[in-house]
């Protein structure tokens, strides 16, 4: 049951070096996360936070506690990570043209050295006025190369998602390809692409797997060639555009647009793209975020039978990074480069929970990645300060 | 020791009394830079039939997501470089098209110039000179346009597609302003007449006849470059043709590629085959403050591709070997990917790339050091690269025009032409 009351910021996961960029709940109290290097770690975090006093001023408010893994195989930005249902897989996208599964508690190839928090001991050492820093390894970890790679796409991959039950996975990249995969077999099952020009910037599989919703875009090519980017349904298994949410929205709209003039038909409500899609566990509404940098980015619900809009829920100030909806559809979780998780009810949009707080001034960092425990009492979201930001909700 | 003056840098007495006299006679501002970069000069330069085409990425595009690419650095970002067909030398996955071309570019990775800012910046890198309330410099187009430019003919001299920059002819005059098309690539509305040929033709008598009178009681040269800029329009309605692509462009789509740039360049190909000396044509929106690699994945594709197709095509035409193609921007970019995921301003080091007329291509000269900070060899200021481009389109940089009694070179004092990169 999801309870968004109460949230109590319980962990701060050093996570320095390159930004964190996606994370995911891979067990009640086991979390991944990845960063632009394209280097996965898993954290096994105890069940109670260690002791930790907070100076009201400092930066850090909740204790650290150091990776116990790391998965070796990306060599680009992990885009997304996804757990299976059955819990015993992770997911991964990558600028590295790959789809890769891993095995969770797949054997362990190594040991490394790790270092996590550089930049926390350079701010120290100016703080101290000490000269060098220590390079001293913050952990030392497992590694593990063992994963499947899903092998299909040719450019970099933006888009993931995973149906209810856990048998069909979507895939999209950069070069406007969608793949869906049978997940059981590993093969894909159909492909498509959208607009040459756009890429695939989100997908999500309905809870069983038979539609996909898929949102395009492109950033300009000029000022005066401004692709037009796309949000639809499509059926997975044969690829066949089932329905246009855009054109719902703008009847007047035209896909082969591409002037300035064109773009003011969609440029408000799709913003700098609809970065991040999911499908309402129960299946009767699509989600879609207002991305890239843009003046308040909101979440667009939209009947799933229908298109049409239902209501606008969230608002972060210069746009969504990430959202989802909580396994009941009655809330939708968001991020965004206001540095906060905002949580909001689906049935009149009224925001009931802000975890973290947005840190002043323009332009400070943002949280990149959100995700929320199989049992719901934990949130989890990637920070480009470098970090991971873990809250307890219910007190 | 400072080497010694050459005998151009000195204002000559006769240069000196032409410019009292032309002061006496219409005010400095009518000078027009005309008095000791004689007609001669710039009749022997025309003589060579080279022209230009000014590739400008306004905005600023990155050296990183273009041509040099630091992979596994802080600095790099997320791009990945692929090999060209020249051995050693790569470029960023944006530009596969180009990879294929770079046999005949010559890269310049160590450009170290001095505004920082767009508007500065693009005037620094029109003219080769920072702004100055003193003196108007005209832009690398107008001087091209006075010393490749056809002299009464049907066609401008220097047209600008959809483009930036306002310094125009500078003190060279209203003759070498530049003729400004849309971004859509139509003729501006003030180039077509509707009017009925033979009625156009008696105003345009009756106008000639009111101008003669007023010129000659006057003395005016407003009155000259009024009646040159009318001509011109007249002479224009000749050349239309020239600026039509739509036939051309279903089968040039493809080498092109088909976006608003492509047909830009597509354009400007058509306009220096029709005997333009200077076209430039614009790219707008490398200002990537933020989301810098979202806007480079967007912007620079279409820009390659049809980079690449007008260096294939010039070549094919056999045009390119007098045909200067230029490509840069007022600025470039930031090592430090800033928390917006954007690069800000930069000019302590960047790019810019030359090819064809006589450029020897397959080079990267200059270098960066390992994060793209500095320049680690062979620095290129603004003079530098305006005194190479003038070069090799014939042109002596150190030719001295006037702005009012002051000699100016083409190309700043203290400029040198980078031979390594003529061949």
């Amino acid at each position: 049951m999801f309870t968004p009351t109460k949230p109590t910021l319980r962990y701060q996961l050093t996570f320095e070096g390159s930004w964190p960029c996606a994370v995911a709940f891979v067990g009640p109290r086991r979390l991944a996360a990845a960063n632009q290097l394209g280097n996965i770690f898993i954290w096994d975090l105890p069940e109670k936070p260690p002791e930790f006093k907070a100076d009201p001023k400092a930066e850090r408010q909740a204790p650290n506690v150091w990776p116990t893994r790391r998965l070796d195989g990306h060599t680009n930005e992990v885009t997304r990570l996804i757990m299976t249902p059955d819990g015993k897989h992770l997911v991964s996208a990558s600028l590295d043209h790959s789809v890769r599964v891993w095995p969770l508690n797949g054997a362990v190839a190594g040991k490394a050295d790790v270092l996590l928090d550089e930049d926390a001991r350079k701010r120290e050492a100016r703080r101290t006025g000490k000269k060098d820093t220590s390079t001293a390894p913050s952990a030392t970890v497992e590694t593990q190369t063992a994963c499947e790679v899903l092998e299909g796409h040719a450019e970099w991959v933006y888009a993931l998602g995973l149906s209810g039950d856990g048998k069909r996975l979507v895939s999209g990249d950069a070069a406007s390809k969608v793949i869906v995969w049978d997940f059981v077999a590993r093969k894909p099952l159909s492909q498509w692409s959208g607009h040459p020009w756009n890429w695939i910037a989100a997908a999500a599989l309905s809870p069983d797997g038979k539609t996909a919703f898929v949102s395009e875009n492109r950033y300009k090519r000029d000022d005066f060639d401004v692709p037009t980017p796309g949000l639809k349904l499509w059926d997975a298994a044969t690829g066949k555009e089932t329905l246009d949410v855009l054109k719902v929205q703008f009847p007047k709209y035209n896909a082969s647009d591409r002037s300035y003039g064109g773009s003011q038909v969609w440029r408000k409500f799709v913003a700098n793209g609809l970065i991040c899609v999911a499908y309402s566990p129960d299946g009767k509404l699509l989600a879609a975020g207002q991305g890239g940098e843009t003046d308040t980015g909101k979440v667009h619900l939209h009947d799933a039978e229908t298109g049409k809009l239902v209501r606008d829920v969230a608002s972060h100030q210069y746009g969504i990074t990430d959202l989802m909806f909580s396994s009941d559809s009655k809330h939708v979780i968001s991020v965004g480069r206001d540095t906060c998780v905002r949580i909001c009810q689906v049935s009149d949009g009224k925001e009931v929970a802000v975890l973290g707080a947005p840190r002043g001034g323009q332009f400070k960092d943002w949280l990149s990645a959100v995700a929320l425990s199989p049992d719901e009492q934990w949130v989890a979201a990637t920070d480009i300060a470098g970090s991971v930001q873990v809250w307890q909700l219910g007190g | 020791m400072n080497p010694p003056c050459i005998r151009s840098e000195h204002l000559s007495r006769r240069a000196l009394m032409k410019a009292a006299l032309g002061s006496v006679a219409g005010g400095v501002v009518m000078n027009w830079g005309g008095l000791t970069a004689s007609r001669a000069i710039a009749e022997e330069a025309r003589k060579q039939k080279k022209h230009c085409i000014l590739l400008w990425m306004n905005g600023g595009a990155s050296q990183f997501e273009t041509f040099d690419m630091k992979p596994g650095r802080p600095t790099g970002g997320p791009f990945r470089p692929i090999d060209s067909n020249v051995p050693g030398i790569k470029v960023c996955e944006l530009m596969p098209r180009m990879a294929k071309q770079m046999d005949k570019v010559a890269v310049i990775r160590s450009m170290h110039t001095s505004e920082i800012d767009h508007p500065g910046g693009i005037y620094l890198m029109h003219t080769g000179y920072r702004p100055s309330a003193n003196v108007r410099f005209p832009e690398m187009g107008a001087v091209v346009a006075k010393y490749q430019g056809t002299e009464g003919g049907d066609l401008p001299d220097f047209v600008k597609v959809s483009s930036n920059g306002d310094a125009g002819g500078g003190f060279l005059g209203p003759k070498y302003q530049p003729f400004g098309i849309g971004s859509e690539g139509s003729l501006p509305q003030f180039s077509t007449s509707n009017m009925d040929p033979v009625k156009e033709a008696k105003r345009h008598d009756l106008r000639s006849f009111v101008e003669d009178k007023f010129a000659t009681e006057t003395k005016s040269e407003l009155a000259k470059m009024h009646r040159e800029a009318y001509e011109a329009a007249r002479r224009l309605q000749k050349g239309r043709d020239a600026f039509k692509i739509d036939a051309e462009w279903a089968r040039s789509k493809e080498l092109y590629g088909d976006s608003e740039f492509g047909k830009r360049c597509l354009l400007a190909r058509k306009l220096v085959e029709s005997g333009v000396a200077f076209v430039e044509v614009g790219q707008s929106s490398y200002d990537s403050h933020a989301d810098n690699f979202q806007w480079h994945r967007g912007l620079v594709p279409p820009m390659e591709h049809a980079w690449a197709g007008l260096l294939a095509d010039l070549k094919e035409r056999g045009l390119l070997e007098n045909t200067l193609v230029v490509w840069t921007g007022e600025i470039g970019r930031t090592p430090q990917i800033n928390n917006r995921a954007g690069r800000d301003h930069y000019v302590r080091c960047w790019s810019t790339a030359l090819a064809g007329c006589g450029i020897k291509g397959g080079q990267l000269y200059g270098s960066s050091d390992e994060n793209g900070v500095d320049v680690k060899e062979n620095p290129v200021t603004e003079g530098d690269f305006f005194a190479t481009i003038y070069k090799a389109l014939g042109i002596d940089p150190q030719i001295e025009n006037y702005a009012g009694l002051r000699p100016i070179p083409l190309a700043q004092f203290g400029s040198k032409v980078v031979n390594a990169l003529l061949g």
